[in-house]
């Protein structure tokens, strides 16, 4: 490593020849470099080619990613050059990039309605955020789910495989749902500007809802006498009941907008007028109101003629319109269909529509058509009216002419042409023109100008709908011309946006333009590709009777039920991509401003693979940065993902093409949080969100005793996956790596079968009841065992999952407030046979060497750890250690994953480690080194231990171990060596094999040997759960208490209970709890987190509990035994420490409120309060975790990730004493924690599945 | 006595020259004549295999296009009766006159080939074979050799000309317990067959080439990289590793000293892109074939991370010469900064294709008129394409420069490890463009974005302009794309890959506007863009042209004149080839 001087951008800098132009530019914050593949955790790469950086001297560019810095180098990293080149390559990424990143009808919809967003969010019963989802674009879902043309449905894949997903039927779900109370929104502080809008219409109300949402103050004006605009009048009541658009606008207008109704532009008001009135902005939206003329002779002076849009309007205006006998309606689009329903409806004898087209070619909604015929009208196609037929002034009828369709050319409508001689006449009474509508420009008086099209419509800018005139803006049809209320409202909307911007820096801006990667820009999506979903039919809305419906002006449509909408929802692809917020490809394609266009071509098409039930693989979203790749291969050695094919067709996939589960994953989802984009994505438990933000909340794993940091990235409560790619979390001691436990079991927290609400079991029958209820009960009860049997009677059993600060409060409720020593964790009352193992010779019993201390150790010896299953990250830990020439021994008798690794693998009988250690130690004492009494070792200590091995020579050790000879030599080798750092690590909770008493032959080892806490020497105890360690640092065993305060130590009882106010010395006395238990002697028991029952052979207990408080998330076997439940709240419902195993002391932060209500330390401190006990009054859990700082002697230094026992100094390291016994430890275990049981049935059981 | 040989390499293999041996073996032991029958490589004259070259009192005679038949007739006319068959010969006993193909070559790296018979070490032995390698280990330090390497001035024949005696004094300062030499015989350039010749034809001239090259860096063990599709080339290495290994002169204490050196053979799957160093060494690590970002260059890191030496086989082969020659010897042939020869591997329209081997200095023309016999059916020379699809093409106009790295890269072109390709008028130059593109393009190892997807798009535009559908901005997007991606990749084979599509626009841009504006194919080569029409005048009506078409295109009865119609012909070209009297014309 040498220094070297270097420039940037112009910028001296100082640095090291070891590091990449990336990593400095990164380190002094010179730029923000964009790069997909690298990752500082592997080697340099430098395949994407998107952190290319101009290089003095050099004429290509270099990858700044994989370009070491050199003395006297200059770079510039945003050049012209520089910057055209990452374009192109971002630009060539996406040409194949066969992917959406957001649904189709989110981006086919004008307004850009997140409809799969919303339609997960139906999915998971979250109604009322759906609905807010959709009032983020669109203000009127009641009215709209009703009248929408549904362009989203238009670009629903769905419609490949059976029919389009009811997307509007679910938007008008979910506000019909609403209506009864309608969501509030939240406006922001009021703002200076006031907005005049010119018309009540949908882009009008759209317009004014966003920017009051800012804080401004509007006024809408409409010439009409109600708002509402084509919504009102031209929409008939049948379609959209005016009572429910009176709702929808009352809810608007009701956050406090103006409305001056009866108000005309033009005629009352200018737009200078209000400007000068004091209006900051004025937003047109005064709509295409006027009727088009049919162009037939005499149209305008024959009584019968009707135009459309004015038999709708008047409809609204004045009462019923009467009409008889036969009517005619011209024209084939909504309004026409309207037309003809309402005429229906107003007693019309017949009605027809007469259309110059095919009925296929009718611009209005295809439901439309049907339900018009369904009401009887008659729909006479390629028919074109010609000729009025007249008696006087009054319609007789029509002469039509018969149509004949033109092939048409690509894009277009086939166009009509009349057959000669082909006409023919129709008897009607009235004619209703419907063909179209336009802009009655008479809002535009010539003092108030703003530029118009030759046909009426206003001109504007599309991005910020400015008109020619400064401060007056429009949208809508007036700017369209007839169009659809979806646009209108988003041109409110983006109108709105761009007004805000106006009004706050005087210039109006439009949002940034985004970069979309869509599949149909490549090609039609073949059928095959969805192989995935199946045919399932679509729900039918719920329609009035016809017959019935003809009579009145009903609402026709009835709406979804709940069941209609949760199988509606089921039918959603989730086209958009769940990684949208994170893709990094895409973040830079918006940043650098990319199109596609030249370089559209071949795209690479693959079927993706779902078979793995937490991993999809889409390599269609691969872009070759191999960083699944590396990380599989390099870090965690599995290689179950690699490059195939050359060329264009290089891709990642599965090993040997095969389907991801068919390979030797070992689904530990690292993959996933590498891939910048969704090629690899978690299969998450809910519906896919689309483009919904994701907020990071960074946490412990809660599975194992790692502690690994993750990052739950939430959506929403019950919406949350694990992921680990936050920088401090790639800095953490698990350097952002998870195991299946940690990056999918999780899901456990989200499970159904949580218990919200505290129960009380009375002659069999369970209640819901209060907390105080359940409380007092609890307490009642337990007073009165403890009355009948004495304090003794009852026991308290907490989970090693539960915070440093529950077990705590639980360890002083059984003391203090109940006055027994009868306090554990079922878990290591019934398997924790070692747990006080190092005890004799270190005092306590703790790893002495930390999880990072093993790429400093010259040997690893793992003594019968199944570490691929149970702490992957510590294998992954020794894995990377072994690339740095650390060497790997094995001690287990059978083969593991890890042995291949092992560079000697020692595979002694089971139940014969005892042996072997017991043998390394008599020849170590053998070795001059370590022969003597020195090294602080207690001498006499060393005469015993030498008695306890001496027989172990090495025929003996071979013949009782069956290792071979040669294999023994070389461990003594390897062991003996004194110039080597050794780390010992035992799994103290394992499942596999082992004798006991091996822990204290290694803390022996150690100890002779002097590697106690030097560093990259010691030896480190792994757990089985997040909190095993915590469990005994609480003292939440009978043997200790917190600070693993010993029976033996009588000073340190009488000092501490001192500290808790009483005297501990009658109370805290050796208690065995498993033998009182079986023998009935406990009478009443708290039960916390844990699930004995789950254990038939414990059921026993049971009968001699007179009354059992469990608390539980969840329903399993001992809460339903238990007299009273309290639901517990979870580890992310509530702020705590976990210290793990190698006794780093970790705070994990709440995410969200629990769902029971009440968060469980207060719950304890609550419960021992009950008993009349003091000492239970903290404000906060840092006022626990303050007092656990005080009285623990372990904990006196407590800080959040901190290891508390690194680096201790022993005084005088001893050694263990023991009876050297050939046996297995009995190892039938089954975990007592609904987590890990989660775990084993839900997620491994499908990893298992295959 | 007198020795009968025939040239087996690949070119001969391919013509018969097992069938061809196999016959004189027959015709020896039944006539019970008295001569030596011997296999031996490729003797360069391709186009005309199988050569059989009879060796007597009277001098060299070489027969070529012989066959069975033939051989029959050589036996009893020439060994039996002593009367050559003049009209089959192309050297002719002692007589001066020699083939131009062979007279204008200078043969140092095919010194042995067709010469010996490459399965005997003593053949090779016997023409100085291992006197080079003997010589540096009795009395040259590995220092010296590195001088002597460097000052006769050699340069990486693989294509890329790096200064040979720097880069094994790279490797020979780099600290490391185990270097390695490797022998990079993959090669993969389309039309290119000089190093298969050289491994089939003399591998003891590699094989002592790695030897002086492990000594001089201090290697130990060697790979030969060799690409499976080679099965001769293995074979005759195998047999010559075989043959050295029983001698003493490779393995542990080779010649007696205290020197070690082993060799390996790793058989390449056949990817082009391993052929570039890192790429290389991956796939003989096990891994894919893909090259790493450099630095570290392998001189430091290279194969299992130990420095790592790797030249190609033509370089090697070079290496005894001179040693035994001096290397003033090879300095004196070639221009200032390139000496020594190159060997060209000849296709194309050319006439003569086959292998020769030049001294540097000699011009384009020379190889193509002189050596290569001009133009193949009397056509014009249009250009050569050289270095393979990393090089360019060099228009006929500029064919007096010289063979020497620096003026061949001064064109565009890179002199490349050796593929010549000569072309024609009937060449379309945005096809070889797409023709070298699309083999790069496949044979891209998909790393880098560039070059996987931006030739691909390059590739595509170039079948649009082919078929007729190229816009006016295509011309400036293919050439941004080109600099882009030689800008912007991490390996040679990228930043190369562009250099077809480069210098045919560079000197071509009509041909490719033709296409563009005129929907037009200059060279009547593009099928979507030329039509087969029969010349009245010239149809007989003999319907051969009815009976080769595959789509039944062709009507027309005997003696009668023939239509093609354009609706249905698929413009495959059999009518065109088939035709006896020139009357189908491409328009």
């Amino acid at each position: 490593m040498k220094e070297v001087s270097i420039t940037i951008n112009g910028r001296s800098i100082k640095t090291t020849d070891n590091k990449t132009i990336l990593q400095v530019v990164d380190e002094n914050s010179l730029d923000k470099i964009p790069t997909l593949c690298n990752d500082d955790r592997i080697e340099p790469y430098g395949s994407c080619f998107v952190c290319v950086v101009e290089v003095e001297g050099v004429n290509r560019l270099l990858p700044s990613c994989a370009t070491k810095v050199t003395d006297g180098m200059v770079v510039n990293t945003r050049s012209e050059k520089v910057l055209a080149s990452r374009k192109t390559a971002l630009e060539l990424l996406l040409s194949n990039h066969y992917a959406d990143c957001i649904g189709p009808c989110n981006n086919n919809c004008p307004a850009n309605v997140d409809a799969q967003g919303y339609i997960a969010l139906i999915a998971k019963g979250k109604n009322e955020e759906a609905l807010k989802l959709v009032k983020e674009n669109n203000p009127l879902p009641l009215s709209i789910g009703r009248v929408c043309v549904r362009d989203c449905e238009v670009a629903c894949r769905r419609d490949i495989i059976d029919e389009t997903v009811g997307i509007n039927y679910l938007k008008r779900y979910v506000a019909d749902i609403d209506m009864g109370h309608m969501w509030t929104p939240e406006i922001k502080e009021e703002k200076k500007g006031r907005v005049a809008i010119v018309g009540g219409g949908p882009s009008g109300l759209s317009c004014a809802y966003y920017l009051r949402l800012e804080g401004y103050q509007i006024t809408i004006f409409d010439k009409l006498p109600e708002l509402g605009g084509m919504l009102r009048y031209g929409i008939p009541e049948y379609r959209l009941p005016k009572k429910i658009l009176d709702t929808e606008i009352n809810w608007i207008t009701g956050l406090g907008i103006d409305v001056k109704t009866g108000s005309e532009m033009g005629k009352d008001f200018t737009a200078d007028s209000l400007l000068e009135e004091g209006f900051d902005v004025v937003y047109l939206a005064v709509g295409a109101q006027g009727a088009s003329s049919m162009r037939l002779e005499h149209e305008d002076e024959t009584e019968g003629i009707i135009k459309g849009i004015d038999f709708l309007r008047d409809l609204q205006l004045k009462d019923k319109a009467e009409l008889k006998g036969v009517v005619g309606i011209v024209g084939g689009g909504n309004t026409a269909i309207d037309a003809a329903r309402t005429a229906v409806r107003s007693g019309a004898d017949k009605v027809i529509i007469l259309y110059r087209r095919s009925e296929k070619e009718m611009p209005a909604h295809q439901a439309e058509i049907d339900a018009a015929k369904e009401e009887g009208i008659e729909i006479k196609i390629l028919t074109l009216p010609t000729k009025l037929l007249r008696e006087g002034n009054k319609l007789k009828g029509v002469e039509c002419i018969e149509m004949e369709l033109k092939e048409a050319e690509p894009g277009e409508r086939p166009k009509p042409v009349p057959v000669e001689g082909s006409e023919f006449e129709i008897k009607l009474d009235y004619l209703i023109g419907a063909i179209g509508q336009n802009v009655d420009i008479s809002f535009n008086r010539s003092d108030n100008e703003v530029d118009l099209e030759r046909w009426g419509t206003i001109i504007v800018n599309d991005k910020t709908m400015e008109t020619s005139r400064k401060k007056v803006f429009a949208g809508g049809d007036a700017v369209t011309g007839p169009f659809t209320a979806i646009t209108s409202i988003a041109h409110g909307k983006r109108a709105s946006g761009a007004i805000d911007k106006f009004l706050e820096f005087g210039v109006a801006k439009g949002a940034p333009e985004k970069f979309y990667s869509f599949k149909h820009r490549f090609n039609d999506v073949p059928e095959h590709e969805l192989y995935h979903a199946a045919k399932v039919q679509k729900e039918k809305m719920k329609e009035l009777d016809p017959a019935y419906r003809i009579k009145c002006f009903d609402e026709v449509e009835l709406g979804f039920n709940s069941e209609q909408a949760e199988n509606e929802v089921r039918r959603c692809l989730e086209c958009g991509c769940s990684e949208y917020y994170d893709c990094e490809l895409r973040q830079y394609s918006d940043e650098y401003g990319i199109n596609i266009d030249d370089y559209l071509g071949e795209v690479r098409k693959y079927k993706v693979d779902y078979d793995h039930p937490f991993i999809t693989l889409d390599p269609n979203k691969c872009i070759n940065c191999g960083k699944c790749v590396r990380i599989c291969a390099e870090i965690l050695e599995v290689a179950a993902l690699g490059f195939i094919k050359r060329g264009f067709q290089a891709v990642v996939k599965p090993a040997m093409e095969k389907h991801l589960m068919e390979t030797n994953c070992i689904s530990c989802g690292n993959c996933i949080d590498v891939c910048p984009t969704g090629a690899i994505s978690e299969k998450y438990p809910f519906k896919v969100l689309g483009n919904l933000p994701k907020e990071d909340h960074e946490s412990i794993c809660n599975f194992c005793s790692v502690g690994c940091r993750i990052n739950y990235k939430v959506i929403d409560k019950d919406l949350f996956y694990v992921s680990n790619s936050t920088e401090s979390i790639i800095n953490s001691h698990n350097e952002g790596y998870l195991c299946s436990k940690g990056k999918f079991g999780h899901r456990y927290l989200v499970s159904d079968e949580r218990i919200k609400e505290p129960s009380v079991k009375r002659n069999n029958v369970v209640t819901n009841v209060s907390w105080e209820e359940a409380l007092d009960h609890s307490v009642k009860e337990v007073k009165r065992i403890i009355r009948k049997y004495g304090p003794e009677s009852v026991a308290v059993f907490g989970s090693p999952k539960m915070s440093n600060e529950e077990l705590y409060l639980l360890s002083k409720f059984a003391r203090k407030g109940l006055k027994t020593n009868n306090i554990a964790s079922f878990s290591n009352l019934f398997h924790g046979i070692e747990q006080d193992s190092l005890d004799e010779s270190y005092g306590i019993t703790a790893s002495t060497a930390i999880l990072d201390d093993i790429e400093n150790s010259d040997v690893v010896v793992l003594v019968n750890s199944g570490l691929s299953s149970e702490n992957l990250i510590v294998e992954q830990k020794i894995k990377a250690a072994k690339k740095k020439g650390t060497d790997l021994i094995l001690i287990n008798s059978s083969e593991i994953k890890l042995t291949k690794f092992a560079d000697l693998w020692i595979d002694s009988r089971k139940g014969t480690n005892t042996v072997l250690l017991n043998g390394l130690i008599r020849e170590l004492l053998n070795t001059k080194k370590y022969s003597g009494n020195g090294d602080g070792i207690r001498s006499n200590d060393l005469d015993s231990l030498k008695d306890i091995v001496s027989e172990y020579n090495r025929e003996k050790v071979t013949s009782m171990t069956g290792v071979s000879l040669e294999k023994y030599e070389k461990l003594l080798e390897m062991i003996s060596d004194q110039s080597k750092n050794i780390i010992f690590i035992y799994n103290i909770d394992s499942r596999l094999e082992k004798s006991s008493n091996d822990l204290k032959a290694i803390g022996n080892i150690q100890a002779v040997t002097g590697r106690v806490f030097s560093p990259g020497n010691g030896i480190i105890v792994l757990r089985d759960y997040s909190n095993s360690m915590g469990v005994y640092d609480m003292g939440l065993s009978p043997q200790y208490l917190p600070g693993q305060i010993k029976h033996s130590e009588k000073r340190e009882i009488i000092s501490f209970g001192k500290q808790w106010d009483m005297d501990l010395t009658g109370i805290f006395k050796p208690v065995d709890l498993s033998k009182k238990l079986a023998m009935g002697d406990i009478k009443a028991a708290f039960i916390f987190g844990e699930n004995p029952f789950v254990e038939t052979e414990n059921l026993k207990l049971l009968s001699s509990f007179e009354f059992l408080v469990v608390n539980q998330m969840f329903i399993d076997q001992t809460s339903r035994e238990a007299n009273v439940i309290l639901p517990a709240s979870s580890s992310i419902e509530q702020d705590g420490s976990y210290t793990n195993s190698d006794t780093r002391i970790q705070k994990s932060k709440k995410i969200f409120e629990p769902e029971n209500g009440i968060e469980n330390w207060k719950l304890i401190a609550g419960l021992a309060s009950g008993f009349g006990s003091s000492g239970f009054d903290f404000d906060s859990i840092d006022d626990v975790f303050n007092e656990i700082k005080e009285v623990n002697r372990l904990y006196n230094d407590a800080e959040d990730n901190v290891c508390w026992n690194s680096g201790r100094e022993i005084s005088d390291p001893g050694i263990s004493l023991y009876e050297t016994i050939v046996d297995t430890i009995e190892q039938k275990k089954h975990s007592m924690l609904y987590s890990e049981e989660y775990f084993n049935t839900k997620i491994r059981y499908n990893l298992k599945r295959f | 006595m007198v020795e009968v040989k025939v040239g087996l390499g690949t070119c001969g293999i391919s013509a018969g020259g097992y069938t061809v041996f196999d016959e004189l073996k027959i015709e020896k032991d039944k006539n019970n004549i008295d001569f030596e029958l011997k296999e031996t490589g490729c003797m360069g004259m391709c186009y005309r295999e199988v050569l059989v070259e009879i060796n007597d009192d009277n001098g060299k005679w070489l027969y070529a296009e012989v066959d069975k038949i033939k051989v029959k007739k050589i036996v009893e006319d020439h060994l039996i009766s002593g009367k050559p068959i003049e009209e089959w010969l192309v050297k002719m006993g002692k007589s001066e006159s020699e083939d131009p193909f062979f007279e204008k070559q200078k043969r140092i790296v095919l010194r042995n080939c067709g010469e010996i018979d490459p399965n005997s070490i003593d053949e090779y032995s016997a023409r100085e074979g291992y006197s080079a390698i003997r010589k540096v280990i009795s009395n040259g330090s590995p220092e010296e050799v590195i001088r002597a390497i460097t000052e006769s001035g050699l340069r990486g024949r693989g294509g890329g000309g790096f200064p040979t005696g720097l880069k094994w004094k790279f490797t020979r300062e780099a600290p490391g317990d185990k270097k390695y030499v490797i022998c990079n015989a993959d090669e993969g350039d389309p039309g290119a067959f000089m190093d298969r010749s050289v491994l089939e034809g003399d591998p003891h001239s590699v094989i002592e080439g790695m030897m002086i090259a492990a000594y001089a860096i201090g290697a130990e063990y060697g790979y030969i990289y060799v690409r499976a599709e080679y099965p001769k080339a293995i074979e005759r290495l195998r047999t010559a590793l075989g043959q050295a290994d029983e001698k003493g002169y490779i393995g542990n204490g080779i010649f007696g000293s205290k020197i070690n050196f082993n060799v390996k053979i790793k058989e390449g799957a056949g990817a082009f892109v391993c052929g570039e160093e890192t790429a290389l060494i991956a796939s003989i690590e096990g891994k894919r074939g893909i090259p790493r970002v450099r630095p570290p260059f392998p001189a430091v890191k290279g194969l299992w991370g130990k420095p790592t030496n790797i030249n190609n086989v033509e370089t090697l082969a070079n290496i005894p010469w001179i040693i035994n020659n001096g290397p003033e010897a090879f300095a004196s042939m070639g221009t200032e900064k390139s000496k020594g020869t190159k060997v060209f591997a000849l296709a194309g329209k050319i006439a003569k294709s086959g292998l020769a081997e030049v001294p540097m200095g000699m011009t384009i023309n020379e190889v193509v008129f002189e050596i290569g016999g001009g133009i193949k059916d009397g056509g014009k020379f249009k250009a050569v394409q050289m270095g393979g699809p990393s090089g360019g093409c060099i228009p006929a106009s500029m064919g007096d420069i010289k063979i020497d790295y620096d003026e061949i890269t001064k064109t565009g072109a890179i002199m490349g490890s050796g593929g010549m390709v000569v072309l024609d008028e009937t060449t379309c130059m945005v096809d070889l463009a797409k023709f070298f593109l699309t083999f790069t393009q496949n044979e891209s190892c998909g790393k880098c974005t560039f070059c996987r997807i931006g030739t691909k798009r390059m590739l595509e535009i170039l079948e649009k302009i082919t078929l007729g559908k190229g816009e006016e901005k295509d011309l400036d997007l293919l050439e941004e794309l080109s600099y882009k991606i030689k800008e912007s990749s991490l390996c040679g084979l990228g930043q190369t890959a562009p250099n077809p599509v480069l210098t045919t626009l560079k000197y071509y841009r009509e041909e490719y506007e033709a296409h563009i504006r005129d929907k037009e194919c200059p060279a009547h080569s593009c099928a979507a863009l030329i039509e087969y029409k029969v010349i009245p005048e010239k149809c007989t009506g003999c319907t051969l042209c009815a009976r080769n078409c595959p789509v039944d295109a062709i009507e027309g009865s005997v003696k009668e004149i023939h239509w093609i119609d354009p609706e249905k012909c698929i413009k495959c070209s059999l009518c065109f080839q088939a035709c006896k009297f020139d009357a189908i014309e491409k328009i």
